[in-house]
């Protein structure tokens, strides 16, 4: 009888199955839904035709210009006419449409990155320190960085008011005493007394410059901004603030707001990002702070907690990747969302200078020909943007299926 | 010989909307090094909340210590800021938690957090550290320790997670660890190997234990001494012999009577105490077992016992009535 060998037999063990990370786990899944392929192809296109053209295609657009060539339809051969090929025809000015479509798409992907940077970086800061400090002790130096922007944002009504710039200033600097002598007369009802009569003088001289009513008014507000920031020393109190700030941006439809910000800083597609920025703080910050909400109890943070890291720590290292999802997905959806405004302040003459190429501009530029007959110069960049929105979208809801399996159906 | 560890009159509010929790009233006790503590008692009863009060890990707000002292090796932790608490917790308490499941950080490997405790009170370089991290896996018994300290906690099995906690607990050896009903979400089968090695590494390395537990049976296995909690104070406190032995307060009593035994008469129903647990929001002005209790007298309604010494050292009882009651039970 043969000895039966063990070593010659492998044993397939199947309870272990092949290392998969979280990320490469989502991308198998991302990369095997058709429309989120399709979004990928899209924005990959976007972005790589954007970028190419900006480094290696020049085009200045001051110098572009050629009344001959005024409003041609999409040639693709060379006739004696038209010496030149354009296959998205030609604009009012003789410049070529396909041209300034892709480079408007530079345009509008920078405008894409720097709003939705700006609006990622303040909402997020913001959502992760009024999450996390909701139902946290804060150390000293916590409790005067943030009570300082708490009197600064408290500050913001009577700097308004006065419309004085040291009204801010004051204000932070009562959020920082409050913060500072934590410990003084705690507990005591001269503790309020002492801080609300400090931020009523204070703000009421500074405003007597103005006038009587003002330093009354800013003097109550003062009152008010003293005894709240020395009665209630938690988290929750900065959190509110916060909160209710972004309520207030919240409050404007968002692309009347951006109108008003950019009628207020001027015309310029740097201008137009600022304003598209601001407008979208609030709504990452509410993302990012019901995402902390919901870590920020887990048992992982307590043990962190417990084997005595720092909050800054706590907050970084252990709190932010656990709600880095949510925040992708929103950040891309969050790009088309940014490239459409843009388009409408260009479209309404406030985004992208005239002969600087972008696609709404491009719009309010040649809508009027429409009636006589030239509709590739609204058509083309109409479609640039609709594609472009079209696939951050897909992306962004391909994202979420990957992202989040509980969400699929 | 100094305690290790000394809290006195620590009292915990949390303030809510309907009003104000009294989660911790009045409690006072000591501990020395290396001894086992069993803390007992039903849920909500205030166990884990004083021991989250003693590391001052409330969620504040709404929490708040409104009183008391907490000496740790002749520190008082209350007042000490957050900062300086940061470098206690970790070094010298160190605490374990109830679901091993959701205590370890998802996005991480084990080894990583492990580490990461570590370094956080030591100067030990990555490597030094990794090393350290492999040792501790191993000493709590986890078979390949070096090679695991790669896999993130969704690859470790519940009994595993809950002695990769242990070993993050021990990582800077603290002088009193805290293990918050560590075997609750645990099989019998593990739960006997989690008391096995508690015992183990606490004659190995002699350090204090804090073992919160709802379980009698648990507790009878690794304590030396038993606090039982009821609505946020202590209600009876000795060595393990006197509580099992020679129990005085009726809620004790009545804990250990619904208990199953082995030598019961088949068919025996179990005892249980009847009634609720307090409202934590409107405390009664007497004793807060008094409407359930069977001894109950005109005195406990109207005044709350304090913990007094009975059979001298080592045996406490907040109850009126004990030598009565001491009499009844031993007939």
């Amino acid at each position: 009888m043969s000895q039966i060998n063990p070593e010659d037999f492998t044993v397939t063990d199947f309870a272990i199955r092949e290392h998969r990370s979280l990320w490469g786990d989502a991308w198998k899944r991302l990369i095997s839904s058709n429309t989120a392929r399709l979004g990928m192809f899209i924005v990959i296109l976007f972005v790589f035709s954007a970028t190419f053209s900006h480094y290696f295609w020049k085009y200045e657009p001051k110098k572009d210009l050629d009344y001959s060539l005024k409003l041609k339809a999409p040639n693709l051969v060379v006739t004696e006419e038209i010496p030149s090929i354009h296959p998205f025809g030609t604009d009012k000015l003789g410049r070529d449409i396909f041209r300034r479509v892709v480079h408007g798409g530079w345009n509008s992907l920078r405008v894409g990155i720097v709003a939705v940077g700006i609006s990622l970086l303040f909402g997020g800061v913001i959502g992760l320190l009024t999450g996390f400090y909701e139902s946290t002790t804060m150390t000293r130096v916590e409790r005067i960085v943030l009570y300082g922007i708490t009197g600064f944002l408290m500050g913001m009504l009577s700097a308004w008011i006065a419309n004085q710039f040291l009204q801010l200033v004051i204000f932070t600097i009562l959020g920082i005493l409050a913060g500072y002598f934590e410990g003084l007369w705690a507990g005591k009802y001269y503790r309020a007394v002492f801080f609300g009569a400090l931020g009523a003088l204070l703000n009421f001289g500074l405003a007597l410059f103005v006038g009587l009513p003002v330093a009354l008014v800013c003097g109550s507000l003062g009152l008010l901004a003293g005894l709240l920031l020395s009665v209630t020393l938690d988290g929750r109190f900065f959190s509110n603030v916060m909160m209710r700030a972004m309520d207030m941006i919240l409050s404007f439809p968002g692309y009347l707001l951006a109108i008003a910000i950019v009628a207020f800083l001027g015309p310029g597609l740097g201008k137009g990002m600022i304003a598209i920025g601001v407008v979208g703080i609030p709504v990452y910050a509410r993302l990012t702070r019901s995402a902390v909400l919901s870590v920020v109890n887990k048992e992982y943070i307590l043990a962190a907690h417990s084997v005595g890291e720092s909050h800054g720590r706590i907050i970084f290292r252990h709190i932010t990747p656990n709600i880095l999802s949510p925040i992708i997905v929103q950040t891309t959806m969050g790009l088309a969302n940014a490239i459409l405004s843009a388009a409408a302040l260009g479209f309404l003459g406030l985004g992208a200078i005239p002969p600087e190429p972008e696609w709404g501009a491009m719009l309010g530029d040649s809508y009027r020909y429409l009636t006589s007959g030239a509709w590739w110069a609204v058509i083309y960049p109409g479609l640039a943007i609709m594609l472009s929105v079209l696939g951050f979208n897909l992306l962004g809801d391909g994202l979420r299926d990957a992202l989040d399996p509980k969400l699929r159906t | 010989m100094k305690p290790l560890l000394e809290i006195k009159n620590l009292k915990t509010r949390f303030y809510t909307q309907d009003g104000v929790v009294k989660a911790v009233n009045d409690v006072s006790y000591s501990m020395n090094s290396g001894e086992i503590l069993g803390v007992v008692g039903e849920s909500g009863c205030g166990k884990s909340v004083h021991a989250l009060s003693m590391m001052q890990l409330i969620p504040d707000p709404p929490g708040k210590i409104t009183q008391g002292e907490v000496w740790l090796d002749g520190q008082d932790l209350l007042t000490l800021s957050e900062e300086e608490m940061q470098k206690v917790r970790g070094r010298d308490i160190a605490m374990i938690f109830q679901d091993p499941m959701t205590s370890l950080n998802p996005v991480f490997t084990v080894g990583f957090q492990i580490i990461e405790a570590i370094q956080l009170h030591t100067d030990m370089t990555k490597d030094e550290a990794t090393h350290r991290a492999g040792e501790l896996l191993d000493l709590v018994g986890i078979p390949g320790a070096a090679e695991r300290l790669n896999d993130y906690p969704h690859q470790f099995s519940g009994g595993m997670r809950q002695r990769a906690m242990i070993a993050m607990g021990l990582s800077c050896e603290p002088k009193l660890l805290i293990a918050d009903e560590p075997t609750t979400a645990l099989d019998v089968t593990i739960q006997a190997q989690i008391i096995d090695l508690v015992n183990k590494l606490q004659a190995e390395l002699g350090m204090a234990i804090m073992w919160i537990t709802h379980d009698l049976g648990v507790v009878a296995e690794i304590a030396h001494t038993i606090n039982v909690m009821y609505a946020g104070s202590i209600i009876e406190t000795g060595k393990i012999r006197n509580i099992y032995k020679k129990t005085r307060h009726p809620y004790t009593i009545g804990l250990l009577g619904s208990l199953p035994r082995l030598d019961d008469a088949p068919g025996t129903e179990l005892v249980s105490i009847p009634g609720l647990p307090p409202d934590l929001l409107a405390l009664p002005e007497g004793c807060p077992f008094a409407a359930r209790c069977e001894y109950r007298v005109e005195q406990c309604v109207v005044e709350n016992p304090p913990l007094v010494e009975i059979d001298g050292p080592g045996h406490s009882v907040a109850c009126w009535r004990w030598e009565e009651i001491a009499g009844i039970e031993s007939k």
